[in-house]
């Protein structure tokens, strides 16, 4: 059997984080498994900036300024606590990656550069021009090869296990030969990312963000908490929901329906293509669900009187993706495009430092919810999460372990996960296929449980979730190879999605008000009275999940009315 | 504006043949043929996935971001390494005027079933060049109250290098690669200048030992690496630039560096290239034996071998050369 100290699953930000911290001096066994090669990661995708008030554009900001911004960006949903350390300890770590060598851009007097970014009040976004997330994820990733830091690299994980108090390990299966271990350990750090996929191609997420270590944590007892909150993007790619940034509307592209029409000025007289996030969403989705989108569902943005040269010049890397992965000229034509599921704000529930209820199990990243970031992320405070709270779990998990001892386990559980593969592969089955059961969820979830939710919408959602259930039930995998097969990864992620999907659904059933990223359209008025809650979903005994509420944790600011 | 939009989007059926293989299932790789409706606006990965989801579940390949970040989807589409996300397939299709296209796994890597490739060797030739900082403590503060300062010209010597996404495309193209499977490879040297021209690192002397121990000197400057990079990280030059530091900060006791000092010695000296003593320059008194064998082939063929340099008119002119080039490095490095 297959043991370490502390195991860390995945290994994105949050995970590699996680691991530098905890790697040590003495003789701890620390491993990263991840069902990639760590620079794979989706933290590579990032492209904006990561939030620290280091003050080097405006010598006014302070983290108590980062530390308001992100209280009110969400929705007052975030605590407040959690978001206090998150806010007070970001030029460390930001600095910290610095010193670890991450090419940061640089300001004139050789310092970090930083930008403005949506809902925030003064320019703390450091970024390194447009690709801040793959540098950071590289960055971690040598200096975990300076330390020796050991990977697994393609090995999924499939369960997590616990004896009620303490943590077990996993079992895992090696993509490459087909074999399912298990893994006794003291720590366990999750650190999965996000779930994304959920809408499947409506999202903005690597076709892997399924949610495998929230759904896994789920499976295993422990709370998932604020799951119905997803934020979208207004503006993904038609065919593939790859995000076109705000940079286009910034340089005056315009957003048109299938009509020609720019339907902005119905729902933003004034700021037009410039509104918020969530009210520029909704819009686009309003006018599809009118019948005045394209012949595909999308509306579409149009730069075509921006003219050639300034396109050229001021926006070459939106115009080569839209003619890399949409196959359009933006120079010639406007680019269809539909809103896109983008950030997974619920996750596993966990204290400051990253631990669950259960001794031992930790969750970090966008798989963990803290929660700092409530009912609506700011940009730039993911990565800063990922950061903190992956150091955080690790320098905590590292103290853990090197007290406990481990607790034993037997291979009952590496047993169940394989008679269900082997059913899996088993016989020809019904016909229908993993990529039909995915299809039929995106498409569920982007028209019923998407940027618009009410209260029948989501009760269709649920039966109909179901039914994807017993289908899943009835599929058999095809591909009858043991050695990589990516059929059976799909097949393993799909079971997470459907799990995930139905929580979510469940939650935005029972949230009756509008907060951040969750619009009610049968209840469209924020209710702290009611619903200044975390939602806490735990999987009942019939499989099916169990909400209850818990209280947001206020130190500082009162809510009020969220208006930019 | 306001005129109903309709996109035109055109679409073939094409034939696409794909590479397949499954070790220890079959004997060798052999082809499969999928019809499938190509439309504008697809990718090669789309096509891809569209036969794995409609046609064969089987079909084996990495795909992850497919947004032309992650670095998992490098294939060869008619024998040219690209990412299968960021491809196009249309395109490809007009300009080879046919309704077919064959897709194999990368070269220079063993295949672990059908476009997937193993790269740990690679990812391990990639860990012995150190590929991260080392604290420079005259740039780096000790402490995380403060950051280390660092001017956009310091960081544009290395930024470009920074894109690259570990996709394993110019190793699939590498000459060197191919030719000695010891040979580091162009992402990996990449990383080893990227790492040793940062200010901030203090580690460029076991640096640029690995780089010479696993074959700095071995590339054979063909620039195929350039050709296909899909993030236009320039192996190549970088390369190029290793080299001359190797040289500049004294690592002279290589052949590589021997053979390229002997280079510019005999340039400055004579205008040409004193072809016939190299190997001894290189390679010291073991040298000798190379020329001799060369002598007695020579000799064998009624040829006189000559240890001199000939000169050449107009070689006062490829010393004036040289003379400006040696000023303008003098005064700083070429930016790109
Ligand atoms: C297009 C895009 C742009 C963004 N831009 C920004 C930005 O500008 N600023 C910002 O702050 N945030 C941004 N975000 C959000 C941010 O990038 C992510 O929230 C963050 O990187 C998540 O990091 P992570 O470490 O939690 O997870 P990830 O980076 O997603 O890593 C998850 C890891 O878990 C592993 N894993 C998953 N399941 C398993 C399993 N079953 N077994 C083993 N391993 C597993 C994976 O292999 C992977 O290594 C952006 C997101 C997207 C999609
Ligand atoms: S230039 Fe050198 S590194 Fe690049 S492909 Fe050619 S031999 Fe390989
Ligand atoms: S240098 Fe370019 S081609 Fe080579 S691995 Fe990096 S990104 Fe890929
Ligand atoms: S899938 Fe990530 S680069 Fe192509």
């Amino acid at each position: 059997m297959l043991t370490y100290d502390i195991l860390i699953i995945g290994s994105g930000g949050a995970g590699l984080y996680a691991a530098l911290e905890s790697r040590s001096e003495e003789e701890l066994r620390v491993g990263v498994l991840t069902k990639i090669y760590p620079t794979r990661s989706h933290t590579g995708a990032a492209q904006g900036g990561v939030n620290a008030a280091l003050a080097n554009l405006d010598s006014t900001d302070t983290w108590q300024d980062h530390w308001f911004d992100t209280v009110k960006g969400s929705d007052y949903l975030a605590d407040q606590d959690a978001a206090e350390i998150m806010t007070r300890e970001a030029p460390m770590v930001v600095r910290e990656m610095e010193h670890w060598g991450c090419p940061f851009s640089r300001t004139d007097e050789g310092k970090i550069a930083q930008r403005p970014f949506g809902g925030a009040s003064k320019p703390r976004a450091c970024y390194s021009a447009d690709k801040v997330g793959h540098v950071m994820l590289h960055t971690l990733y040598e200096q975990g090869i300076r330390h020796g830091v050991n990977f697994l690299n393609e090995w999924q994980v499939l369960s997590l296990m616990h004896d009620g108090t303490r943590c077990q390990g996993v079992t895992a299966i090696n993509t490459q030969t087909g074999r399912v271990h298990t893994i006794n350990a003291k720590a366990v750090i999750l650190a999965t990312g996000g779930h994304g996929r959920i809408y499947w191609t409506r999202t903005s997420n690597a076709f892997g963000n399924t949610g495998d270590g929230t759904a896994m944590a789920y499976r295993a007892g422990l709370p998932i908490k604020d799951m119905e909150f997803i934020q979208f993007h207004p503006t993904g790619l038609r065919r593939t929901g790859i995000l076109m940034s705000e940079g286009a509307r910034g340089e005056g592209a315009y957003l048109l329906n299938g009509l020609g029409e720019r339907f902005m000025s119905r729902y933003a007289p004034d700021k037009m293509e410039l509104g918020p996030r969530d009210l520029v969403s909704r819009s686009c989705e309003t006018e599809v669900r009118e019948g005045r989108g394209g012949p595909e569902g999308e509306v579409f943005l149009d730069m075509t009187h921006l003219g050639k040269e300034r396109i050229l010049e001021k926006l070459p890397q939106i115009r080569e993706l839209c003619i890399e992965f949409e196959g359009v000229d933006p120079i010639e034509e406007p680019v269809p495009i539909k809103p896109t599921a983008h950030y997974s704000m619920g996750g596993i529930h966990t204290d400051i430092n990253g631990q669950t209820e259960i001794e031992g199990i930790y969750a970090a990243g966008e798989a963990g919810c803290v929660s700092v970031h409530g009912a609506n992320r700011l940009g730039g405070n993911s990565l800063l999460d990922i950061l903190v709270f992956g150091k955080r779990a690790g320098k905590h998990a590292l103290e853990y372990a090197r007290g406990a001892s481990f607790t034993p386990v037997s291979t009952e559980q590496e047993e169940r996960d394989t008679q269900m593969i082997n059913t899996m592969m088993d016989g020809k089955g019904s016909g229908i296929t993993i990529a039909d059961i995915r299809h039929a969820m995106g498409n569920l979830m982007a028209e019923k449980v998407g940027v618009y939710r009410n209260a029948s919408d989501l009760e269709s959602a649920i039966s109909k979730l179901a039914d994807l259930q017993e289908q899943f039930k009835q599929m058999r995998i095809q591909d009858k190879t043991k050695a990589f097969n990516t059929e059976l990864v799909s097949a393993l992620e799909l079971k997470n999605m459907l799990d995930l999907a139905e929580v979510v659904t469940a939650g935005a059933l029972e949230r009756k008000e509008s907060r951040g990223a969750h619009t009610r359209e049968d209840h469209l008025e924020r209710d702290d009275k009611n619903w200044l809650a975390h939602t806490m979903a735990t999987q009942g005994a019939d499989g099916r999940p169990k909400l209850e509420f818990s209280p947001v944790t206020i130190t500082e600011f009162e809510p009020k009315a969220r208006t930019y | 504006m306001n005129a109903t939009i309709t996109p035109d989007r055109k679409s073939i059926l094409a034939n696409i043949r794909i590479q397949r293989f499954t070790p220890g299932e079959h004997k060798s790789a052999f082809y499969d043929n999928f019809k499938v409706n190509v439309e504008t606006g697809m990718t090669v990965l789309e096509v891809l996935r569209l036969i794995k989801n409609t046609q064969d579940s089987s079909l084996t390949f990495r795909a992850f971001c497919r947004s032309k970040i992650c670095g998992s989807c490098s294939v060869r589409v008619n024998g040219k390494p690209l990412l299968a996300c960021s491809t196009q397939l249309m395109p490809i299709l007009d300009d080879f005027k046919q309704e077919s296209v064959i897709i194999q796994p990368m070269r220079n890597m063993p295949v672990l079933r059908d476009l997937v490739v193993d790269i740990d060797p690679v990812i391990e030739k990639l860990a012995k060049m150190h590929p991260y900082i080392m604290e420079n403590r005259g740039r780096i503060p000790e402490t995380l109250e403060q950051e280390s300062l660092m001017s956009r010209q310091e960081l544009t010597k290395f930024d470009y290098i920074t894109d690259c996404i570990l996709c394993g495309s110019c190793y699939s193209a590498c000459s060197a690669a191919s030719a000695d499977p010891n040979y580091a490879g162009p992402l990996t040297l990449g990383k080893a200048y990227r790492f040793s021209a940062d200010v901030r690192d203090s580690f460029k002397g076991e640096r640029m030992q690995a780089a010479v121990d696993q074959g700095l000197w071995s590339c054979a400057q063909c620039r195929k690496c350039i050709n296909v990079c899909p993030k236009d990280t320039r192996p190549a030059i970088s390369i190029q630039r290793l080299r001359k530091m190797s040289i500049d900060d004294g690592i002279h006791d290589t052949p590589g560096s021997r053979r390229a000092k002997a280079y510019t010695d005999d340039v400055a000296k004579y205008g040409q290239v004193n072809k016939p003593m190299l190997p001894v320059i290189v390679n010291g008194p073991k040298g000798w034996a190379a020329i001799e064998a060369a002598d007695n082939y020579l000799i064998k063929h009624g040829i006189e071998p000559t240890h001199q340099v000939c000169t050449l008119d107009g070689q006062s002119s490829t010393q004036k050369i040289y003379a400006k080039v040696k000023e303008l490095e003098s005064r700083g490095e070429n930016k790109t």
